[in-house]
């Protein structure tokens, strides 16, 4: 197990060395720059311009610029913002509470949604049918579609809850903080729990086919004893791998939700940073959503290990 | 999904019900706090290292001046604006200049230390150190040195005549009991939190979320300003957002609303739209060396004249902004009404192009020794009107025989498309300093990098014209200069004026003393004066 664990992690290292190199490549491939704002004023002489673009380090050439990042970078020094001088590090961790709060209620609110949604359209027909219209639903929908129509309905029309921020500035208590989270996290939610969902019901519908739910079944054990004991629990380590995965790709930032609602996240930080090429900012959120996606496929793959004994034999 | 999204809608429904959201719309409405929405968190709040509009910093580090509503320039920290009439600007037999400011007496910094010629001197003398990165050095780097005869005269060195040397110190000062001897790129406190002279201070700057400004207890101007006791920026990048939280109450004010949200907030009760003439234009670059039938004047006059802009401006843009014939805008004192114009004519156009020996092909295309008259406009793309104007411009172009073919590109990726001079033709503006210098627009030897010629357009007389407007400090024969120019350029037409790019602010109905600002000094330059008056 051990053995696993220090292998998988042996083996991102070299991955972790191309990742960085490409995603270097590809921020610097895209048109403009983190002087590209400055071109626009015409207070900001060309001489300014040239000015910043040696303060910068941006004068030096490009493969000079990625070996000195990635110097730093594994030295823990992430630079300083393009944008705003300050240090990469303390830029993104400030952020991160945000996100992680904003995640975790909307993966709670997903699953408690998905969960039994999933089990019933395993074992109801009818049920299934109707589920299933609304999960393309969920799915299709535009994040940034729904995200304006919550704020429409719920902050403009109603005026029941605050259309965006994290907490009132001089407010702050719980309900006031519960009342700004509710609807990015709905919006979350709603697409998550519709393919989770779906997910579930399919891992339901393949083991209740299998002949050990017959033979459970033909012991006479009731239905409910027969899901939730027998053929949840065989369901369970696809379903979990899904779900790691899915929150793996969000630890990088609920990117649209968050710009939509004004949530003061790492995703919020990412748009930013891309629309002013804070190559320092990008990297680094980047390589961070790197290693989350693979660390979270490893506990995905230990979470596999510990609910499915047949894979512990096999390791 | 039964219960993924419609399952949530019900909980969203049972918290609302408990009264959480309430909160917001209460805490905006209150006569001493005005919360605005804003469409981007600041880099910092250094007025000299940011390099966005300086809304909020303003509210906080006056300028020496500033520019009103007009754009005169009007004294704030100093007496008086210096002149070449009133004694204070003297012309050196070597070609250079001096220029002494009287500065205001008893302003203190918020910390009670007084404001001092020490201070204007530090501030060129950090700037000119080159150990940090200010936006621009922009005249600064043409100070010899400054003398500080008495805490109250900055004498200001210039090596060489400095027309906009009014506005050099409309950033303020950096205060130097502070910051002398440290790293102002690092002076994160100062940063975030600047000390100032102005009529607010940060309160507190939450990073993501907003900015809260409280009013200074001992503000020079006396003790009955600042009127609103609070501003909070909310920090609101999209759009929609923010002008959703202006309708629901959340903001009350949000500064430069998009052309195509007007009509939305049209008849809102408790919102008034002020709108102030601009100090930018949209207009049609023709960048002459990618694409040189640009070359032919009779090519940019016919297509000038094939351009309906009244139709434009009257459907696409709501009859919002007004035409304009040139790059200085008519609220500068440099601004020349009597230009040479060109009134939509589409047959003066094609008779224009057929002279010239444009001929219409099979295609309906004209041509000229094997050159077809066909080039690619380029515009930001997720700009509706823009994207809506270049159709229009498609069109017109179009029925004179010219082939536009519209490309968009990203808000960010735009500009060093342009500054490579990788287009051939673009629709866009620029947003004028408040000076109405030219130079850097339209000399000959301003092509990128050295400048942002961007028509590649070259006219000696033009770039003498505009050279010597640059050199004098004489304010009306540099006016007198600058109109020539003016009319100089709309007779030789390098690009396609379009129009105005009119300022428009959503401001609270019951708030008083707003008059909105057509400069990058912004709206918020008169805040001191702004009141909430009772419902």
């Amino acid at each position: 197990m051990i053995r696993f664990v220090l292998r998988r992690l042996a083996q991102s290292v070299p991955l972790l060395l191309v990742i960085s190199l490409l995603i270097f490549a590809l921020i610097h491939a895209a048109p403009g720059g983190p002087l590209s704002t400055y071109l626009e004023n015409p207070n900001v002489r060309p001489e300014d311009i040239e000015r910043l673009r040696r303060a910068m380090g941006l004068d030096r050439p490009l493969g000079m610029q990625y070996l000195s990042w990635l110097w730093a970078f594994v030295r823990g020094d992430w630079g300083f913002s393009y944008a705003d001088g300050r240090p990469v590090l303390d830029r993104l961790l400030e952020r991160v509470p945000a996100t992680l709060e904003l995640i975790g209620v909307a993966c709670v609110m997903a699953l408690i949604a998905a969960v039994p949604v999933g089990i019933m359209a395993a074992v109801n027909r009818r049920f299934d049918r109707v589920s299933s219209l609304f999960a393309v639903a969920g799915i299709s929908l535009p994040v940034f579609w729904f995200g304006l129509l919550l704020q429409l309905v719920f902050a403009g029309a109603l005026g029941w809850l605050p259309s965006s921020g994290r907490a009132s500035f001089d407010g702050g208590d719980f309900a006031d903080r519960v009342a700004h989270l509710l609807l990015p996290a709905t919006v979350l939610a709603a697409a998550l729990s519709a393919a989770w969902s779906r997910y579930l019901r399919r891992a339901m519908r393949d083991t209740v086919a299998r002949p050990f739910i017959r033979a459970a079944r033909s012991r006479g054990l009731s239905e409910r004893t027969l899901l939730l004991h027998h053929a949840l629990p065989n369901a369970l380590p696809t379903f979990v791998t899904v779900v790691l995965l899915d929150v793996s790709m969000m630890a990088s930032g609920a990117v649209v939700t968050e710009s939509i609602f004004a949530w003061p996240g790492i995703g919020s930080l990412f748009t930013e940073a891309l629309g002013k090429r804070d190559y320092a900012v990008l990297m680094a959120f980047l390589m961070c959503g790197s290693v989350a996606v693979m660390v979270l496929n490893l506990v995905a793959d230990l979470a596999v290990h510990a609910l499915d004994p047949r894979t512990r034999d096999a390791a | 999904m039964t219960y993924s999204w419609l399952g949530a809608l019900p909980l969203a429904l049972t918290f609302a019900a408990c009264g959480g959201g309430e909160k917001p719309r209460a805490a905006a409405s209150g006569g001493d706090l005005l919360t605005i929405g804003y469409d981007r968190e600041p880099d910092t709040m250094n007025r000299y290292a940011t390099h966005i509009l300086e809304d909020i910093e303003s509210c906080v580090v006056e300028g020496l001046v500033v520019n009103d509503e007009k754009m005169n320039i009007i004294p704030v920290l100093a007496l008086e604006v210096p002149s070449t009439g009133n004694g204070s600007v003297i012309l050196r037999p070597d070609g250079g200049m001096d220029v002494t400011w009287k500065l205001r007496a008893g302003v203190k910094w918020h910390d009670g230390v007084p404001h001092t010629s020490a201070d204007v001197k530090f501030t060129v003398d950090a700037i000119n150190k080159g150990d940090w990165k200010p936006e621009s050095v922009d005249g600064f780097d043409r100070i010899e040195s400054v003398d500080t005869p008495d805490s109250l005269t900055a004498v200001v060195h210039y090596r060489e005549v400095y027309a906009p040397y009014r506005l050099q110190f409309v950033r303020g000062t950096l205060p130097k009991h502070l910051l002398d001897g440290k790293n102002i790129d690092a002076a994160t406190d100062y940063n975030r939190k600047p000390l100032g002279t102005g009529p607010y201070r940060v309160i507190e700057w939450k990073t993501g979320e907003y900015i809260l400004l409280e009013g200074v207890p001992n503000y020079w101007r006396g003790a009955e300003f600042p009127k609103i006791k609070r501003l909070l920026f909310k920090f609101l990048p999209n759009t929609t957002t923010r002008i959703n939280q202006l309708k629901s109450g959340e903001v009350q004010l949000v500064a430069l609303v998009p052309w195509d949200k007007v009509r939305e907030l049209r008849g809102l009760p408790n919102v008034r739209l002020n709108q102030v003439v601009g100090n930018g234009y949209e207009h049609v670059t023709l960048n002459q060396k990618r694409f040189t039938p640009f070359a032919d004047i009779a090519v940019r006059r016919a297509m000038a004249h094939a351009v309906d802009r009244d139709l434009i401006v009257n459907t696409l843009l709501d009859s919002l902004v007004t035409v304009v014939n040139g790059p200085i805008q008519p609220l500068s004192s440099a601004y020349e009404k009597n230009v040479t114009t060109y009134p939509y004519d589409p047959s003066r156009a094609r008779a224009l192009l057929d002279s010239a020996g444009w001929v219409t092909g099979a295609d309906g295309i004209r041509a000229k020794a094997g050159k077809r008259l066909a080039f690619t406009l380029i515009t930001q793309s997720g700009f509706a009107i823009r994207e809506n104007v270049s159709q229009a411009l498609q069109k017109q172009f179009r029925d004179v025989g010219i082939d536009a073919s519209v490309r968009l590109i990203d808000g960010t990726s735009i500009s060093s498309v342009w500054f490579k001079g990788d287009f051939d033709a673009m629709l866009h503006w620029w947003q004028q300093g408040a000076d109405p210098e030219m130079t850097l627009f339209f000399a000959s030897d301003r092509m990128p990098p050295a400048g942002r010629n961007i028509n590649y357009f070259k006219d000696d007389s033009l770039t003498a014209m505009l050279y010597a407007s640059d050199r004098t400090a004489d304010e009306a024969q540099r006016i007198t200069l600058l109109k020539a120019a003016q009319q100089r350029l709309a007779v030789l037409i390098p690009e396609l004026p379009l129009y105005n790019t009119a300022k428009i602010d959503a401001v609270p109905a019951r708030l008083q003393g707003f008059t909105g600002n057509p400069t990058n000094a912004g709206p918020f330059w008169n805040v001191y004066q702004w009141q909430l008056t009772a419902r």
